[in-house]
């Protein structure tokens, strides 16, 4: 069993590289799995909330469509407050979705994501936000307001009953830095997609911070994303909290 | 059997590896069913002197010739170069040489490139060329190196017509000349798969709609990488077992051999 807790569908907004949505449970179908939260985030810009709707209305016709595979994070831009309150409950309470996911817009420790997070703990759902502690000057310059490990670590702080995930271990630079960085953030979970393999690094994240802390993603890399929690020395009941079952007892913390 | 195209062995100044001694990077080879590595020395990419880094890459290989494949290493502006890739050659029986302009700042395109790359070719030796050795999101602030353009190799390709080419740690060659430009996809060269993918993107079944299978070998990246993916790409590949065979290591035998 294994639920990929970071993927992403095609919509109106936005293409990933495939032709058709079917593409993304055949491969899961190859790999062994059984279920995909996904989102369509807008990854530049200030996006406005009829840019919003129509990416989330997109990821509800992809939960319909594959109702069995398909579970659905409900994009926001914590600019616009009231508008991404009525958002959540409309994806989240109307059509079911299971989480909330934020982007680059704001730091997740910046207060303006206060009311997101509040939300996000009186519906008992997580937040996956894009992460990273990106060290080459270059490429940090493009996301000024890209939230670090420390950013989750004081906003866990300020609300210990959040869920909340940090997205792409392998595809937010310096993941050594990360994975200390949250040793103290019980409430802090690490995905462990992203593009890079690295040897060990499934291992280390495990060492610093317990297997409960873990969950499976691929955040589209596929491959590399099963690969390395299937390589990784671990037992198998650590190997199984996260393919699936940490991020079941999330799911299932669901209150609406 | 399997032949990695694409293994290191040695220190990484940047990032503790694991597996990075010769017993240690035949233990995880053995765990994962890989036969037979091409291997150069990490130390040899930072010593000054690159030579020595094959100094020491010969003696590690005397115990394990039939499991391990040695490239060299070195770096074209340094003092004596040639005479230190002929020993390479001749004493220590490498069969290539792996190129780092991006490290040893140089262009592969280029003079000292280009004189090595015809050198080497003169004695039969293969070119291999890592694009990247790491993810520049997370490196060093020591490692102020980027990515090898493509274009650099191709240039490097079209001025050394004779020569053949191992690309390792690549992606984006879809849509490069090197798979679209006649007279460069009927060059000898090879690229890994551990930087692509089967499904989604599907990056190695355009590419063997492309040219077939014949320019695409199974390569990791150990110890810097799991191995455990680019196992699973060859797995689900759909493909006949033939062309599996190929990839697994055929057309790395077929590179070394010709």
């Amino acid at each position: 069993m294994k639920i990929d807790c970071h993927s992403h569908v095609n919509g109106r907004r936005q293409n990933w590289g495939w032709d058709h949505n079917d593409r993304l449970i055949d491969a899961a179908d190859k790999l062994g799995i059984d279920k995909l939260c996904c989102s369509i985030p807008i990854m530049s810009g200030m996006p406005k909330p009829d840019e919003i709707e129509i990416c989330n209305d997109d990821v509800l016709e992809c939960m319909r469509r594959y109702p069995d595979r398909i579970l659905g994070y409900c994009f926001v831009n914590p600019g616009y407050v009231n508008e991404s309150i009525t958002e959540i409950e409309r994806c989240v309470i109307k059509h079911g979705m299971m989480g909330i996911k934020l982007y680059n817009q704001f730091k997740c420790s910046d207060s303006i994501v206060y009311p997101i997070v509040e939300k996000a703990i009186e519906f008992g759902i997580p937040i996956l936000e894009h992460a990273g502690y990106i060290t080459d000057p270059e490429q940090a310059l493009s996301q000024p307001k890209l939230s670090h490990a420390g950013d989750f670590a004081s906003l866990a702080e300020k609300y210990p009953e959040a869920m909340l995930i940090e997205a792409h271990i392998g595809g937010g630079g310096d993941w050594e830095w990360a994975i200390k960085s949250l040793r103290h953030s019980p409430n802090v979970y690490l995905d462990t997609s992203g593009s890079v393999i690295d040897e060990g690094i499934i291992e280390i994240a495990v060492r610093e911070l317990g297997a409960d802390r873990l969950v499976f993603g691929t955040d589209m890399t596929m491959e590399g994303g099963v690969g390395k929690v299937l390589a990784a020395k671990l037992t198998e009941s650590q190997r199984e909290s996260i393919f699936w079952k940490n991020m079941q007892i999330i799911l299932d913390k669901k209150r609406v | 059997m399997i032949i990695d195209i694409n293994a290191y062995i040695g220190h990484w100044p940047f990032r503790q590896l694991r597996h990075n001694t010769p017993d240690g990077l035949l233990r995880l080879m053995d765990k994962n069913g890989i036969d037979k590595a091409m291997v150069s020395s990490i130390n040899a990419i930072f010593y000054r002197n690159s030579h020595a880094g094959n100094e020491e890459l010969s003696d590690w290989m005397k115990a394990h010739r039939d499991r391990f494949i040695p490239f060299a290493t070195l770096n074209p502006r340094y003092a004596e170069w040639k005479e230190d890739l002929k020993q390479c050659h001749e004493e220590y029986g490498m069969i290539g040489v792996r190129m780092f302009p991006h490290y040893h700042n140089y262009k592969l395109f280029k003079d000292e490139g280009l004189e090595m790359i015809d050198f080497a070719t003169e004695m039969d030796m293969v070119i291999s060329i890592p694009i990247r050795m790491e993810d520049r999101r997370q490196r060093h602030w020591l490692d102020n190196v980027s990515d090898l353009p493509l274009s650099d190799v191709e240039s490097a390709m079209r001025a050394c017509p004779e020569a053949s080419f191992i690309i390792l740690n690549g992606r984006g060659f879809e849509g490069s000349s090197l798979f679209k430009d006649e007279n460069l996809k009927n060059k000898n060269f090879l690229i890994d798969i551990s930087r692509l993918s089967v499904v989604l993107q599907r990056e190695i079944p355009k590419l063997i709609e492309l040219t077939g299978i014949s320019k695409i070998a199974f390569g990791t990246g150990i110890p810097f990488n799991y191995p455990t993916p680019s196992l699973l790409k060859v797995q689900i590949l759909d493909a006949s077992e033939q062309d599996k065979e190929a990839l697994l290591w055929r057309n790395a035998l077929g590179m070394i051999e010709s």
